[in-house]
This record gives C-alpha cells, structure tokens and sequence, in this order.
C-alpha cells in the first residue's frame, strides 16, 4: 500500500477524496437541517445534462457540469417559491429530464466511448491537477462562506419564518446553500459518481447530528467521517480493485451500521 | 398612538375571502386575545398585522407607520415550537437568532449580545438551560426559549400564536403568568383556542371568523354572566357571545337579563 502512494494518480485521488469529503461534510449538513435531500438529488442527476453537453460540444466536463448543476439550483431556488405545492413533482421532472438530455447528447457524439458508468459512480483515479485546483477552490469559498455568514444560514435553516421577520435575506441564502449544494455535487460525481452522491452527503452527516450540540459542530464532524470513510473505500477499493465509488459508500453504511449498535448498545 | 390600528382590511387567497372588513385598534399595554374557529382567519391577521402577508384591501399600521418599518419593535412566538427539534442548536443560540438581522457582528457572537441573550433567558426562568441542545426541551420549556427570543429585540409588542398549544395544564398557566408580567412594560398579542386566557389575563378580546368582533373585557365581572355562584363560565355560550358582532353586554352597559351580573 505504501508504495501506492508513490503514483501521482494515488496522490491526486487521496488529495481529491479528502478536499471532497471535507465539503460534502459541511454543505451535506446544510443539506440535511434544511431538508434538501431531495432537491440535491434533482440537482445531482439533472447535472449529467451538463456532462453530455459539455462532451457534445466538446467543452471541459467539469464547465458544463458546474454550470448545468448550477442553472438547475437556480430553476429549483425559483420553483420553491413559486409552486411549493407541487414541489417534489417538478424536482422528479428536473432529475429525470437532466438525465435524459445527458443521454442524448452522448448518443449524438461522433464516435464518443468514454465509459458512461465512470460518471454513474465516479473515476477518482483519474482526477487531474485542474479538477484539483477546482476542488480546492470550491472547497476555500465553502469554509469562508460558511465561516461570514454564519449567524444568517444558522438563522435561516433553524427558522426560516423567523428569520424573514428579523429582515434576513432568506431568499438569498437559501439560493446560496442551492448553488454551493450543486458545486459540491459536481466535485463529488468525481469522487463517488452522481448515483452514489446523495449518500455521501447523508450518511456522514447522519452520525454527526446525533454527536453535535450545534451545526458548525456537525460540519466539523460531517467532514471528518467523510474523510475517514473515503479513505478507508479507496483502501478497499485499491486493494481488491474494487470500483471506489461503491466501496466508499459501502465503507459509509458499515460504519453508520457500527455507529448504531453502539449507541443502542449504551 | 395606537400601538396596532387596522382599517377596513379584506384579506383573500385568490377568491377565497378569508377576512372582510376587519378593524381594529390595539392600545399600549393591552393584552389582546384572538380567538375565533380554526380556518377563521386568526393566523392570517397575525402574518397581515407582522407584514408576512399584504392585504387585499385596507390597511395594518404600526405605530403610525407600515409592518415592515416596525419589525424591530415587534416579538414574535410563532405556532408550532416542535418542528425541527432534531436540529444540533443550543438555547442559547436559538435566543441569540433574536439579535440577527439587528447588528451586523460577524464571526461569531458578541459579549453583549450573549450578555443580552442571558438576560432573555433569565427573564424567563430558563437560564440554567442555556447550554442544552433544544430538542431536549419539554414543550413548555422551548416555547420560553422562543419567548426569550422575541425578547432579545426588547420588543414593544409581543405576538404569540397559540403559545399552549402542546403544553400541559401546569405549563399554559406558567407561561400564561409570565405573558402577564412583561406585560406590565409590552403590548401583549395572543392567538388562543385556549378561553380561560381571555378571562384571566386579556382585557381585550377579539373573536375572528372571517369578521371581527371586537370586545372590552377588563371589566369581565359586568361583562359575563356565569353559572350560579361558582366562578365557571360557560365556554359554549361564552363563545356564541364573544362570535356575536354586537353582544349585549358590551353596547348596553346595564347588564342584560341574559348577562347578568354577578352577584
């Protein structure tokens, strides 16, 4: 294993899994105590329109990702204000309608063949310096978002009611954690695919509300099972030559299994 | 000044008139119950008189001036506190969310505004609380964390809607004690179910069901007839008086046969 670590590839996946776990943490737990779940799966899925796009065209892949994931936030950020009764059917239209545009564009490609399934559940080890840049960067505009504005998102994902009645911007906010949520998303389809990304943005942040007495407590400790669950998948992964993305979840669940025998144990 | 004067406000959701022609003044110091069936409209006076909703027709002023200009001024204890009560946040914290919006103090908490959060709590009994997390709160106790909160902005009119709603007996009458204590120095507004609180507490009375009908209650004694001697009141009949646009008792200051005084 130690000799692993001599690939740059390795490198890059280890550097790559912890940048993405350490802001799947925080955001993950934006997500949750806002009840979002749902919707960053809609933005998840409805970003591989992005990737077939950006394939189509012949674009970087992280670009038309990041910039489909995020007009997606933006239709989702509109539509909860606008039609909240039918909310979950036009999330369900989003998902699948994203999907659907991906897959034709892949189909249109001259001669295209990258493998499909490396987006399905993620190819951390081929992750270039850029991508790396790219989540380094997202992850510093993260933690200093989150570190500004803290009082405010606090204040909006408590009670968002109250919050709106001591003249916080809630709508701003609540657009912002969207935005940051598809960012996330996109680094993390790198790491762990877009099937797969919901739970890497749940599980971790399961343990941590139960651990945490406030939320920058849960980001904390969201972001450090992330990372210890990630490195422990690729491990596995490497060792077996097993796809990481699944083991990575599979690494998830055994440990929020663990977490719950021990704590019902008590 | 009125504290709350509201004029021929018509309120309506598409074409479903929820409130006609409502008017109502509100003086400092009074305490108000709203009262009236559920769907009456109670909730949606509340959001009109806090700015949450604009009005169809006519007007809300606070203060002499629109809602959205006196927000600052006005406490407010919303309906259900056991939502969210997964969320990993201190009473302490939730207190200081009363703060936000008012100063700008970034990165985290200022010694003042914690000096002024404690202050809140203590004003409610609940300071040895401060550090535990809200969702190991009975329901009494976080709806005096959410009072603390409205607090925190020293308010001068307080706004709850149905603050003992998920409270037991023992809890309503604490908190209900406590509204009439900061009551001494704030307006106190109050949406209940709850009709003991109008003869106990509330000298203003105002019954909601689409139309208001507006009563002054502080002298409950000629105002209400109760059964025999004892000191029980009817809730029925009470609430047909209360509903009542004109009721005797109020436009005929000789009690009538019906509401006769007590001996």
């Amino acid at each position: 294993m130690i000799e692993a670590l001599h690939f740059t590839f390795v490198q890059h996946a280890l550097i790559a899994g912890v940048l993405v776990s350490l802001a799947a943490g925080i955001i993950g737990s934006l997500i949750v105590v806002n009840r979002m779940v749902f919707l960053a799966g809609g933005i998840a899925h409805a970003s591989y329109g992005g990737i077939g796009m950006a394939v189509f065209f012949g674009l970087p892949i992280f670009l038309g990702a990041s910039v489909f994931a995020m007009l997606a936030a933006l239709l989702v950020a509109t539509l909860t204000l606008h039609k909240r009764h039918h909310l979950d059917t036009f999330i369900g239209l989003i998902w699948a309608v994203g999907m659907a545009i991906g897959v034709i564009f892949t189909d249109l490609t001259p001669g295209y063949n990258v493998d499909l399934m490396s987006y399905l559940f993620g190819s951390i080890l081929a992750v270039s310096t850029f991508d790396l840049y790219f989540m380094g960067a997202l992850l510093a505009l993260i933690v200093l978002v989150v570190i500004f504005w803290y009082r405010p998102i606090l204040a909006v994902s408590y009670d968002s009611e109250y919050a709106k009645l001591r003249g916080i911007p809630v709508r701003f906010f609540y657009t912002l954690i969207l935005v940051l949520s598809a960012l996330t998303v996109v680094i993390a389809i790198k790491v762990v695919g877009l099937i797969l990304v919901i739970a890497m943005l749940t599980i971790p942040v399961y343990i941590a509300e139960k651990l945490s007495g406030s939320l920058w407590q849960m980001m904390f400790y969201s972001g450090v099972f992330a990372t210890l669950f990630t490195l422990i998948g690729l491990w596995f992964s490497y060792t077996y030559n097993l796809t990481s993305g699944a083991s990575i979840i599979l690494v998830s669940a055994a440990g929020l299994g663990i977490f719950l025998l021990v704590r019902r144990g008590r | 000044m009125a504290v709350i004067e509201i004029e021929n406000l018509y309120f309506a959701y598409d074409k479903d008139i929820i409130l006609e022609n409502i008017n109502l003044k509100v003086e400092p110091l009074d305490f108000l119950a709203i009262i009236g069936p559920n769907g009456g409209g109670k909730s949606t006076l509340l959001k009109l008189i806090l700015g949450l909703l604009k009005p169809t027709k006519g007007t809300v002023r606070v203060f002499g001036e629109p809602p959205s200009k006196q927000l600052p001024h006005i406490g407010y204890v919303p309906q259900n506190t056991n939502v969210n009560t997964d969320f990993p946040i201190k009473v302490i914290e939730v207190v200081l969310i009363g703060h936000v919006g008012g100063k700008k103090s970034l990165f985290g908490y200022g010694k003042d505004e914690i000096a002024c959060a404690m202050g809140a709590l203590a004003q409610v009994g609940m300071e040895a609380y401060a550090h535990s997390r809200i969702g190991d709160l009975s329901g009494g106790q976080r709806q005096r964390v959410m009072i603390a909160r409205a607090l925190c902005a020293h308010p001068k009119i307080l706004i709850l809607d149905e603050p003992t709603s998920s409270i037991d007996i023992q809890g309503q009458k604490e908190i209900y004690a406590l509204l009439k204590t900061l009551n001494k120095t704030i307006t106190v507004i109050v949406v209940s179910h709850d009709i003991s609180v109008i003869l106990e507490y509330a000298n203003k009375a105002a019954h909601v069901n689409k139309r208001l009908a507006f009563h002054d209650i502080s002298d409950k004694r000629r105002t209400f007839h109760t059964h025999g001697n004892e000191d029980h009141f009817c809730e029925v009949e009470l609430l047909q008086m209360l509903g009542a646009e004109n009721c005797e008792a109020c436009t005929n200051d000789q009690s009538s046969a019906v509401w006769k005084e007590k001996p």
